[in-house]
């Protein structure tokens, strides 16, 4: 029997995580303007967070949402209440708030114990738009339509105050998501994520409860999604319902697909090239762009992304990371380039 | 009393010509579902592709051509009909094909990919105003009784029930309908019998553009002309699954009923109780959970047996 890390080499792992915590530092070396670098990490860091649970219940499960930025949503707007109105620590709030948001997952994952496919896709999203109604709606807390002011983390008496200690703040939970996600991908419950992603009826056959299974994979993604939330509200320091569009819902769900459905490291690369692209090219492009017509920024960016997303599914269904591991195994291989096995 | 009952039935009326609209585009969609299983999140972007080429064609034809009055509609109207046409012919050469035998997920995530390049294209060509389209038949109102329907309104349900009943007619009485019916109930089997399956598709997706743009065109006179009429075509959505996602009679059912219901509660409920004005925008995804939970197949849904 292979072992669980059989088919990589574990060797890389402490360096890339030494790597990761050393990128300011190089950073602050190379450029002026490392603090915007930082920030635009930071972002794409949440979004990490964010689109590892995504694709645990996409990608590995099977199941469609188009509603998950209302998990982040719930997350940002919980521990923004529950810090600065009710007077919870810091340290508690992310442990609490995205239980919390794990038990609203449960919330949407009950009824979608019988629904598959579309129906799934549409219940989710409806959800999405409900759960941001709602925020406006309680106004008395989260402030309606106009956006609430957070405050800064602050933990054991270290206040992080600017992009350079919440990219250490983010980082470690980037680290710590991904650590946790990939050992739980290896475990019984990824298994049964992935056979029931394969086959429901096959799944059950062999004895796995649908139902729990589904409700858990849905409990972990609203558990993540409402960690990556706490960390945007209090990074971020104002969150307001326009940022949790139906559209950021799709936006996570392009970084899982162009990163690559399936994978952990796919969903990390997917959240990061989705934001590069975001902050740094597009508005290069857009520069060049402007000299021929005018258009608006947010236009530019959609029709990138919409690009982005079909080009993926149709020639590179398996994402970056498929790419990245075609690539790999045609260097191991090298003299004899099995180019057939992979058409 | 009587009141009450005034403003209750103005609200059904209005609501059908709404319900309308919506049925077209669960319609359009519909068709598509019902021959090729692909879920087409981009209907609501090809209605507002449909109003977008029939406002152009009109400033255009009355600015460079001098026609002015019933006939610049009439030659607006072919011409976005033909534009439909050739649209959909590229649609099904760009998203059907080579989506087919593709997961759900990823046929559901190029729809909505394609419906947000047609936004952002023509939020850009078009610019970012807010147009007026002009109805052909003005302001007029209708009135019995104290009930008002614009004419617009009546030419919404006019239109509906001539092309519900034209389907009606081609379904069940052309060739190509029936070809259509048994490329829907089995893909192989209808190429083994000898039908153009591929020409099926094609066929599919003209229809399918064509009840768009019928429907975006009659849309765009009700309410000011900008890219976010595509949201409508979500809406269309919980509609379909009221009626029954996949059954004709139920897309257009589930268009009609959702449309009472979200006029009803924009007009008498908000005003009777405060907290229904909070959760006026969400009305049809509420009830689209509602029946996803109570009853998953809608109302003229059958529950089909999953193919392992």
């Amino acid at each position: 029997m292979k072992g669980r890390y059989e088919d990589e080499k574990l060797f890389w792992i402490p360096v890339l995580i030494a790597a990761v915590f050393l990128l300011p530092f190089l950073l602050k070396g190379m450029t002026n303007s490392y603090r915007y670098y930082l920030y635009v990490l930071n972002i794409a860091g949440i979004y990490m967070i964010l689109t590892v649970g995504l694709d645990l219940l996409s990608g590995y499960t099977g199941l469609i949402s188009l509603g998950h930025a209302a998990f982040f949503a719930i997350g940002a707007y919980l521990s923004a209440i529950l810090v600065d109105q009710g007077g919870l620590p810091f340290e508690l709030s992310l442990i609490i708030a995205p239980l919390l948001t794990g038990l609203f997952g449960l919330v949407i994952g009950f009824p979608a114990l019988r629904l598959e496919g579309m129906y799934l896709g549409l219940a989710t999203m409806g959800f999405g738009f409900i759960v941001k109604r709602m925020i406006i709606a309680l106004r008395q807390w989260t402030q309606g339509s106009n956006g609430l002011q957070v405050s800064s983390p602050h933990i054991f008496g270290f206040t992080f105050r600017n992009d350079w200690d919440n990219y250490f703040l983010i980082y470690t939970g980037v680290v710590l998501t991904v650590v946790i996600a990939r050992r739980m991908v290896r475990s019984k419950l990824g298994r049964a994520f992935m056979a029931i992603r394969d086959s429901e009826r096959a799944a059950e056959a062999v004895g796995i409860r649908l139902a729990k299974y589904k409700m858990i994979s849905f409990f972990i993604s609203g558990v993540f999604a409402g960690f990556a939330g706490v960390l945007f509200a209090h990074t971020s320091h104002f969150i307001s319902t326009d940022h949790f569009d139906i559209l950021l819902s799709v936006y996570f769900i392009i970084m899982i697909l162009v990163g690559g459905v399936g994978s952990i490291y796919g969903a990390v690369l997917g959240a990061l090239f989705i934001v590069l692209l975001d902050n740094l090219a597009i508005p290069l492009f857009k520069d060049w762009l402007q000299t021929f017509i005018t258009v608006e920024a947010g236009d530019i960016q959609s029709l990138i992304f919409g690009l982005i997303m079909f080009l993926f599914i149709i020639f590179q269904p398996t994402g970056l990371y498929g790419l990245w591991l075609k690539v790999r195994i045609y260097w191991k291989l090298f003299p004899f380039n099995p180019r057939k096995r992979f058409s | 009393m009587t009141e009450l009952l005034t403003g209750l039935s103005q609200e059904v009326v209005s609501g059908i010509a709404l319900g309308c609209i919506y049925a077209l585009v669960a319609l359009g969609f519909t068709l598509i579902y019902r021959a090729t299983e692909v879920v087409n999140f981009a209907q609501g972007e090809l209605m507002m592709v449909g109003a977008y080429v029939n406002f152009f064609l009109v400033s255009r034809i009355s600015a460079n051509l001098g026609i002015t009055g019933a006939w610049m509609y009439f030659i607006a109207f072919m011409g976005a009909l033909l534009f439909a046409i050739i649209f959909g012919i590229i649609l099904d050469l760009v998203i059907n094909r080579p989506l087919r035998d593709q997961p759900v997920f990823s046929v559901i995530m190029a729809t909505i990919s394609i419906s947000i390049i047609l936004r952002a294209l023509v939020a850009m060509i078009a610019g970012p105003f807010t147009h007026i389209q002009s109805s052909p038949f003005g302001d007029g109102v209708v009135s019995f009784n104290k009930i008002a329907i614009s004419v617009q309104d009546v030419f919404i349900i006019f239109c509906a029930i001539v092309l519900v009943i034209l389907f009606y007619i081609f379904f069940r009485k052309s060739r190509w309908g029936v070809a259509m019916q048994a490329t829907s109930a089995d893909p192989t089997a209808a190429q083994l019998m000898g039908i153009p399956v591929k020409k099926v598709y094609r066929l599919v997706w003209i229809f399918a553009t064509l009840v768009a743009t019928v429907g975006g065109i009659l849309l765009a006179p009700k309410t000011l002309l900008d890219t976010n009429i595509g949201f409508i075509g979500l809406k269309a959505f919980p509609a379909a699954v009221l009626g029954g996602f996949g059954s004709v009679p139920g897309a257009i059912f589930g268009g009609v009923i959702l449309g009472i219901i979200e006029t009803i509660s924009a007009g008498t409920l908000s005003y009777h109780f405060a907290w229904i004005k909070e959760i006026n925008d969400v009305i049809p995804w509420l009830v689209l959970i509602a029946v996803l939970m109570v009853k998953p197949d809608g109302i003229f849904g059958i529950a089909k047996v999953k193919k392992v």
